[in-house]
């Protein structure tokens, strides 16, 4: 079905195949780029679930682990093949999904099969699987020396007591010693059956073109995915607040406010969209909480923040360096009382909301952007070019509901990297 | 395609008419040789601009006017290119048809960067002290934070070591010393100098006519005196002699940079086939540094290699197990005598030129493309075109690859060495 967005200068096809695929495509006529993203409802969170009647609890990092892995297919290298089609090919894990995508100009038909086949052909050789915990251990190293991963991923282990967020995309170096092929191809059944995946295609291209290839590489028998199994309990309220010391030249931190977890459909987005509006009237740039701090040199241009949203779990969070993490956390918390009992100006209210879907229409330009987001509302089951609608929705008073819920001491937790002490 | 206009001596604007994008794009780059001394000073200005005007006073002010023209963006632009620095500012804004009925952006737009330019909060015969103040101190911590990235650390060290006797080696944003040196009121003189004598290049790219565009633009140059000698040309690499430099910190992971030079630049004939040689060597995942280094040898987790076409300097940096420095280093040379040998596969051949013929052919998709590809062409001395470039890549052959191997050569390494916490 093609669904026309006027306002947006916009269409979307979408079609759910035999396989349980699902297929958008955004066409994009007289640009040369096309994108094909291929995701998977799975990501690093998942790693209870219930499959073909037994339960199964695979070790933290497979997620992640198993992206590595299906990059090799069984006679063919894989990144050679992209190479010579000219396709630029990569692949990402979150929390809760994981993306597959190929970039080209050229050979879209060769390298969409191709990203369709490597994606869906599970092949784990032994030495293979033993040689990657080497390579994934060096991309541990790494992300332990990275100050902005490190300050977040403590974030997340104070703020939460079950939820699997508290654990790292990556696993550790030890949880990942336990992968096996055996785990990877439960994994790969588990999850990555066209039923619980998407494809999104943003170009110049027909969706007949794609369907048909789709079909063509990933068959027409549907199979049902795995029950994820989640066994998480979170109360708003967080356990604690963390410092560290690293190599780092001065402070920095990250704040973050427990939230209500959105759920799905068009009151999720809405409450995302909530959560972005209410990031920008606490501390965005265009708010006095901003102006003063950024003029008492408490935060610099690092200064960002937005609202998250997990499955499972969601968040308010900013962060920055700072001389002084604690003093910016106390300004944030006072600002909320003070917005609690004022109230938010209307004119206010009607700019940042012009200025959010501004920034979201200019944001469409981009076509990774534009994929990842047909995907990622798509799995919480909405529409993405909806969105100026919601905006315009969007009441004062929800707003103003939404921070005087959420910006409480209890739901806030402090994350904070200093330098080394000499 | 690009349509030039002259506006004043010095001022050239650059139109690039596209209907196709959600939103326009419009830099404003003055255009400095890069110095010692002014590199911070051109770094910071564009912040201190930003910060408020006599009608925007503050950030906030600012902010809603930007929120106002639909969450439009402005931000400094600073950009090394070659022998020049340039400072200005870059914006990025909704295409005025997908405003409310009667809303404009583009024009507003045009006047407010005229404001952020032209007219700044003056205080005291200079600009507003604490604003330059607030400013040193985020450009100091910008320069900082530099250590936060080991990666990027290692390659300005390495660029610094190489460029002993040439202005490459000074980082885009100058230095710490040069930044505690800045007063509001030389930052001011250094300004005033900047509007009267630098080269301006302008360039648009979106769906308003270049005739438009050029009447907005000349309201902002229009109003006072310019005398601007023309810039001297980019000149090749200036050899001070190499050096092999290493530094000890408490990181994981070691960093591994190694810097080569050739006599090829974007003014050589053989421009493209260093290119090419560029993405066989070390750039991307076909590339022989990646395939063997890292996944052959397991020696890195990350490799790759870079080529600055204005000085002719070739970069490698390796993320890599300090242990492993004296192989690593190894191995790098041994896959650089195969491209020398000409031992490179046709595939690896295929999927380099595909590599930089797939970039090329999307420069045209996104606004952002289109400034810097042209801008930076502009600027550099690069006379071709995205299609002219292109058929110069597929051109290119195994021979002419290994001719360009052949001319680069081992000047000077920067390892920072991991030891453990």
């Amino acid at each position: 079905m093609m669904t026309q967005y006027p306002r947006l200068g916009e269409s979307l096809y979408t079609k759910k195949l035999e396989n349980g695929l699902t297929v958008a495509l955004v066409p994009r006529k007289g640009f040369t780029r096309k994108i094909a993203y291929f995701v998977t409802d799975f990501g690093s969170i998942h790693t209870d679930f219930a499959l073909d009647g037994k339960n199964y609890q695979m070790p933290a990092g497979v997620a992640h682990f198993l992206e590595h892995k299906l990059f090799e297919l069984p006679e063919k290298d894989v990144t050679a093949e992209f190479a010579a089609l000219g396709g630029n090919v990569n692949a990402f894990t979150s929390y809760d999904m994981t993306a597959y995508y190929v970039s080209c100009t050229e050979n879209f038909q060769e390298n969409l099969a191709l990203l369709l086949e490597f994606v869906s052909t599970p092949w784990f050789e032994k030495e293979s699987v033993l040689r990657e915990q080497g390579i994934i251990d060096q991309e541990i190293g790494m992300n332990a020396d990275a100050p902005d991963s490190q300050i977040f991923e403590s974030l997340m282990e104070n703020m939460y007591k079950t939820h699997p967020i508290r654990i790292p995309i990556l696993g550790t170096e030890s949880t990942i010693r336990e992968i096996t092929p055996e785990v990877l191809h439960t994994c790969h059944r588990a999850f990555y059956t066209p039923d619980n995946m998407i494809l999104c295609v943003v170009g110049d291209v027909a969706p007949e073109t794609v369907e048909r290839i789709a079909v063509q590489v990933l068959g027409t028998e549907k199979k049902p995915a795995a029950r994820k199994l989640r066994n998480w309990q979170e109360d708003m309220e967080h356990s604690g607040d963390s410092c560290r010391q690293m190599e780092v030249s001065m402070p920095t931190f990250q704040l973050g406010f427990k939230c209500e977890s959105t759920g799905m459909g068009e009151s999720a987005i809405r409450q995302e969209i909530i959560g972005d509006l209410a990031a920008e009237a606490l501390f965005g740039e265009s708010s006095p909480l901003y102006l003063r701090l950024y003029e008492q040199g408490l935060i610099d241009s690092s200064f960002g923040g937005g609202f998250e949203s997990v499955d499972g779990c969601a968040m308010l969070t900013c962060g920055g360096d700072s001389e002084d993490p604690r003093a910016v956390r106390e300004a944030i918390l006072t600002r909320g009382a003070e917005l609690a009992e004022q109230g938010i100006d209307e004119a206010d209210f009607l700019r940042m909301k012009r200025s959010a879907m501004g920034r979201r229409i200019r944001d469409l330009d981009s076509f990774d952007s534009t994929a990842f987001r047909v995907c990622a509302y798509r799995l919480s089951d909405f529409d993405y070019f909806r969105f100026p609608q919601i905006y315009e929705d969007v009441k004062r008073e929800e707003l103003q509901a939404f921070l005087n819920r959420v910006v409480q001491p209890q739901r806030c937790s402090l994350s904070v990297i200093e330098p080394l002490s000499k | 395609m690009v349509q030039a206009f002259s506006l004043f001596p010095g001022v050239t604007l650059r139109c690039y008419r596209d209907d196709r994008f959600k939103q326009g794009c419009l830099s404003v780059q003055f255009v400095r040789p890069m110095k010692r001394q002014e590199a911070a000073k051109n770094a910071l200005l564009p912040a201190v601009l930003l910060r408020g005007t006599k009608d925007y006073p503050d950030l906030r002010a600012i902010t809603q006017k930007l929120d106002d023209l639909y969450g439009a963006s402005v931000s400094a632009l600073v950009r090394r290119v070659g022998d020049y620095q340039t400072t200005g500012l870059f914006c990025a804004f909704m295409e005025d048809r997908f405003a409310l009925e009667g809303d404009q952006i583009l024009a507003p737009m045009v006047q407010f960067v005229k404001k952020l330019l032209l007219e700044p909060v003056l205080e005291d015969g200079g600009f507003c002290k604490e604003y330059v103040e607030s400013e040193k101190r985020n450009l100091i911590l910008t320069l900082e934070a530099e250590r936060n990235d080991k990666r990027s650390y290692a390659a300005s060290q390495l660029l610094r070591t190489m460029c002993s006797a040439d202005t490459f080696g000074i980082p885009r944003l100058g230095e710490k010393e040069q930044v505690a040196q800045i007063d509001h009121k030389n930052l001011y003189d250094h300004y005033k100098k900047l509007l009267s004598e630098s080269m301006v290049e302008l360039f648009y790219v979106g769906s308003a006519r270049p005739e438009q565009v050029s009447a907005l633009m000349k309201g902002i140059f229009g109003g006072f005196e310019r005398d601007c000698s023309g810039m001297r040309i980019q000149t090749p690499f200036r050899d001070g002699g190499g050096s092999h430099a290493r530094e000890r910190m408490e990181v994981t992971q070691g960093k591994l940079c190694m810097g080569f030079t050739t006599p090829i630049t974007n003014q050589s004939p053989q421009f493209a086939a260093m290119q090419v040689f560029n993405a066989v060597f070390g750039a991307g995942m076909t590339s022989k540094l990646f395939m063997n280094v890292r996944e052959r040898l397991s020696l890195c987790y990350s490799i790759g290699s870079g080529y600055y076409s204005t000085k002719g300097i070739l970069t490698v940096s390796a993320g890599i197990d300090t242990a492993k420095e004296e192989v690593v280093r190894q191995e790098i040379i041994i896959q650089l005598r195969k491209c020398v040998r000409g031992r490179i596969t046709g595939a690896e051949l295929n999927a380099a030129k595909e590599a930089i013929l797939s970039s090329l052919r999307s420069v045209h998709d996104s606004p952002g493309a289109i400034e810097g590809y042209y801008s930076t062409a502009a600027l550099s001395g690069l006379a071709m075109t995205p299609a002219k470039y292109m058929a110069a890549v597929e051109a290119v052959t195994v021979e002419q690859v290994a001719a360009a191997a052949k001319t680069v050569k081992l000047h000077s390494s920067f390892f920072l060495e991991g030891v453990s916490q």
